[in-house]
């Protein structure tokens, strides 16, 4: 049972298109893919061996690895951050002090929460299923937003947003990779290749999505049918653009699936200065 | 250049009912343009008028039907409202008023009181008393558990953030029915916040209806066949659109993500900010009017789309007829007007095909009368008229010609006869050496007045030289009679006075026509040399030598005026060796083009410049200065010369 940390969506196109066009059957693997609830983020779900294998962002796993889950990162898709904070007025958001900021209630806001902290922003966090609605309504001053998600939907609701009211992670000394796949070290250790194919097929499978976006697109509409998500292609699409582009390295330009030293250290930094974890978490703590 | 084939080919230029047809038809053409134009261009204004009129009722209504329902719920919600702050104490109460509100307001699908984490210590961190009424019971439960942590949901989130009551965007509800099959409804919901006492907040109060009446409500909604409605919510999703890929998946600003659409932008943005009115653009390739109007109370708005094919569709078809018709009716205007044209013209056709017949020569071709009284007719009994009076003016021409001609055939033989009256044949004494005589007449017409004549009786010439007045046969019969009368006469030995006075007795009788002739009469004796002369009113002869000068002469009378008038002689003695010439008035008075006449200052002076060699030369000469005088000027008098030298032997 593989489970992306969010529901259908472009985000996880490499592992449709591995699951589509039999990349795991010919690995000798029967994976089914289940998507998480809006209440149940993909954390809980490996935690509670819901799901064997999961994507997580880097931030996350290191957490969870910190709070005593022991985890391997199979493949890491991601070479870049995505993390966006959009301000519903038209200010900077880290200039809104005490502001309402809505976040993800399954996670993923390790890095927010640091950066907030150390501009003692000291935001009142809306932790919410749908960040959109209360964004849309008004009922929050600022929501915390992926470039290739929560940013398009905003645009798609008729919300006038420029540059200036949008605060990049990446390009405040915060590029920190996001998605990668993962197991964990007990399952890994008993299906040792299992997790490796499982790992190859995935890689092939966002290769070969890399090179035909619009044969992936028509496969993720097929999964977004399937689970009968709120989306359409046009907002798909430019997911996909994004999630490749957030793929390739910031230096090579090529797509590295691996885990950068230098960014693994300026994650530690910041979640160890703001104590989100309790030690540094290492390459071996992270690899196969 | 060559004109184009279809002129020609349509005879556009040989055929004026074809042309005049064309100009009138060009001309309604015009009419029709402008007018219908004008007709077309105000009736499609009333018609998107009267669209937009109609469209703002419809959405009147439905709003205000919409809103009647909203409004239950809201007042549903009102009345719940005040039970729970009466047992906000009481945590199983709250089971009670949800079951009992679903169960008492048919219209509501469900109502969650639900509460913040711990609120009851006694519930522990979930509860939220939820009813639901699946169309044939109504159950109730606590839902809030660790899979379901209502607390991060939008129905809970909003009225406690926004502090105030409000309604969600529209979400897909998964309920299982009777038979465990979980069927997916779209919901939306009415919140209130609920306030404890200290001003903490407590929880949600959330009343849930179903989209399905307000989908089908709003979709009733069709003006026209191809028109529909749409509903969008605060994020310009769409909560109601015939197309179900564009329901909840797509918002009215998703295609902006592909590409710039300033006019759907333009629509989004005033829907968005609850404007009411219309905006007109282009959607899915076609043009459409959208009307559209907010739901105040909830931050939707609904609009109607219609194609403006449809609005403008019974207009068009009529306009389409309106066309079709005014273009057969031109054709057949044009069609009716040439063949009326053609048989109002046939009349014309024929006089010019009969005008050729008499142009090619048949002059006696006959043109029948026309019975029209119009121009037409008029024109052909002018042409017939014309033509009948042409053949008698050819007629009476052809008889005056010939009549002419007999006359100019008897004037010549009186002309030869008049000729042979006096003597032409020059030298007239080829045997006397001593005499020099020539003398020349051109008459003005065919006969003329004037006379001249010379013979000898032994040694004696009689000569004289005379002009009748007028010209002509009239004067030709004078001349006639003058110049027998002065043989007669001149051949009895009478002086020259004598000879003058009998002929103008003889002359003046029965002289009714009062003509008269001037003449000069003159016997020279050819042994002594003296020379009688009797000047009747003619022009002094002029005596050439030594140098040119007018003869002296008495002025006396013309003859025929003045009956038993006596004349009177003179005499010049020597006049052997002394060339004289003797002319009529159609020498010094022979007048050219411009009325100047040859003048007796140019005679004297051509006379005083010639060296006279014989009187046949001198002639011929003066012959030739009068005819460069008059050059194309017709004759105006007869012109006669008589020249005499006599040599002494």
């Amino acid at each position: 049972m593989f489970t992306p940390q969010w529901t259908a969506q472009s985000q996880f196109a490499g592992y449709y298109v591995a699951q589509e066009l039999g990349y795991y059957r010919e690995e000798g693997l029967n994976v089914q893919i289940a998507h998480p609830n809006a209440t149940q983020g993909s954390d809980e779900r490996i935690k509670s061996n819901t799901s064997q294998i999961t994507t997580l962002q880097l931030a996350q796993a290191m957490q969870l690895i910190d709070q005593g889950t022991s985890l391997v990162n199979l493949l890491q898709t991601s070479m870049n951050n995505g993390l966006l904070i959009v301000s519903r007025r038209n200010m900077n958001p880290m200039e809104q002090k005490g502001a309402k900021v809505a976040l993800w209630r399954a996670g993923f806001t390790q890095l927010v929460e640091c950066a907030a902290k150390e501009a003692d922003l000291q935001f009142e966090w809306v932790r919410a299923a749908n960040m959109m609605n209360l964004f849309v309504a008004g009922a929050v001053d600022a929501s915390v937003a992926m470039s290739y998600n929560e940013y398009y939907q905003i645009l798609q609701a008729g919300i006038k947003i420029t540059e200036s009211n949008i605060y990049r992670f990446a390009d405040h000394d915060c590029n920190i990779q996001e998605d990668g796949l993962y197991v964990t070290r007990e399952y890994y250790n008993k299906h040792k290749e299992e997790a490796d194919k499982f790992a190859r097929a995935s890689r092939r499978g966002w290769e070969y999505a890399a090179a035909h976006p619009d044969e992936a697109l028509d496969i993720v509409m097929k999964y977004v049918r399937r689970n009968n998500i709120a989306t359409n292609r046009i907002i798909q699409g430019k997911m996909l653009e994004e999630i490749l582009r957030l793929q390739l390295d910031p230096d090579s330009g090529e797509r590295e699936f691996r885990i950068r030293p230098d960014m693994l250290e300026k994650a530690n930094d910041l979640m160890l200065r703001n104590g989100e974890i309790s030690r540094a978490i290492t390459m071996e703590d992270l690899s196969r | 250049m060559n004109k184009p084939d279809y002129i020609s080919r349509y005879g556009i230029r040989n055929s004026l009912s074809t042309r005049l047809s064309l100009w009138v038809v060009l001309f309604a053409t015009a009419i029709f343009v402008a007018s219908l134009g004008y007709l077309f261009w105000v009736s499609r204004n009333a018609v998107k008028r009267e669209a937009i009129r109609g469209a703002t009722r419809e959405l009147d209504n439905t709003v205000l039907r919409v809103n009647g329902i909203l409004e239950d719920v809201e007042l549903a919600a009102n009345n719940l409202e005040w039970l729970i702050y009466k047992d906000l104490d009481n945590p199983d109460k709250m089971m009670e008023y949800s079951r009992s509100v679903v169960l008492n307001n048919s219209f509501l699908n469900g109502c969650s009181i639900s509460f913040e984490p711990y609120y009851y210590k006694s519930k522990g961190k979930y509860y939220s008393c939820y009813s639901n009424n699946n169309g044939h019971q109504v159950f109730t439960r606590q839902e809030g558990n660790d899979q379901y942590q209502y607390f991060y949901l939008d129905w809970y989130l909003l009225p406690k953030l926004l502090g105030q009551p409000c309604w969600t965007e529209p979400y897909t509800d998964q309920e299982e029915d009777d038979d465990g099959i979980m069927d997916s409804r779209m919901m939306v919901s009415y919140c209130k916040p609920l306030i404890g006492n200290d001003g903490s907040y407590v929880g949600a109060l959330t009343l849930d209806i179903s989209l399905e009446w307000l989908s089908e409500t709003i979709s009733a909604v069709k003006p026209y066949p191809n028109s529909y409605s749409i509903l969008i919510g605060r994020g310009g999703t769409y909560l109601v659109h015939p197309d179900p890929e564009m329901l909840f998946y797509q918002s009215i600003f998703t295609p902006e993500l592909v590409e710039p659409n300033p006019e759907l932008r333009s629509l989004g943005d005033a829907m968005q900010d609850w404007q009411e009115g219309m905006r007109e653009l282009n959607i899915d390739g076609q043009r459409c009017f959208v009307y559209f109007k907010p739901m105040m109370t909830t931050g939707w708005s609904v609009a109607i789309v219609c194609p403006a094919h449809d609005v403008f569709g019974g207009f068009r078809r009529l306009q389409n007829t309106v066309i079709l018709i005014v273009i057969l009716g031109l054709f057949l205007m044009f069609v009716l007007f040439s063949n009326i044209i053609r048989q109002q013209l046939l009349p014309l056709q024929t006089l010019a095909a009969q005008a050729k017949v008499i142009a090619g020569g048949d002059l006696k071709h006959t043109l029948p009368q026309s019975k029209r009284h119009d121009e037409i007719g008029v024109l052909n009994n002018s042409f017939s008229e014309m033509q009948s009076s042409l053949v008698t003016y050819i007629h009476e021409l052809t008889t005056a010609t010939a009549k002419r001609e007999r006359i100019e055939g008897e004037l010549q033989i009186a002309r030869n006869i008049q000729m042979d009256m006096v003597p032409r044949t020059f030298p007239p004494y080829p045997d006397r050496k001593d005499i020099d005589i020539y003398a020349s007449i051109t008459p003005a017409k065919e006969v003329g007045g004037d006379l001249y004549d010379f013979f000898l009786t032994g040694n004696k010439l009689h000569f004289c030289i005379g002009d009748v007045s007028g010209k002509g046969v009239p004067a030709s019969l004078f001349m006639a009679v003058a110049c027998n009368l002065f043989r007669l006469l001149s051949n009895q030995g009478l002086p020259p006075a004598e000879v003058a006075r009998q002929i103008n007795d003889r002359m003046s009788e029965n002289n009714e026509q009062l003509m008269f002739v001037t003449m000069f009469i003159g016997q020279l004796d050819l042994t002594t040399g003296r020379l009688d002369f009797c000047n009747c009113g003619h022009n002094p002869p002029i005596i050439l030598s030594p140098k040119p000068h007018f003869m002296d002469c008495l002025p006396n009378t013309p003859i025929g005026v003045c009956p038993g008038w006596e004349f009177k002689d003179q005499v010049l003695e020597n006049f052997l060796g002394t060339p004289v010439l003797l002319y009529t008035d159609g020498l010094n008075e022979a007048e050219n083009l411009v009325h100047v006449e040859f003048g007796n200052d140019k005679l004297i002076s051509i006379l005083s410049e010639h060296k006279f060699v014989n009187a046949q030369e001198l002639i011929e000469t003066l012959q030739k200065a009068v005819a460069a005088h008059v050059g194309q000027a017709e004759p105006s008098d007869d012109l006669t010369m008589l020249c005499i030298n006599t040599v002494k032997l």
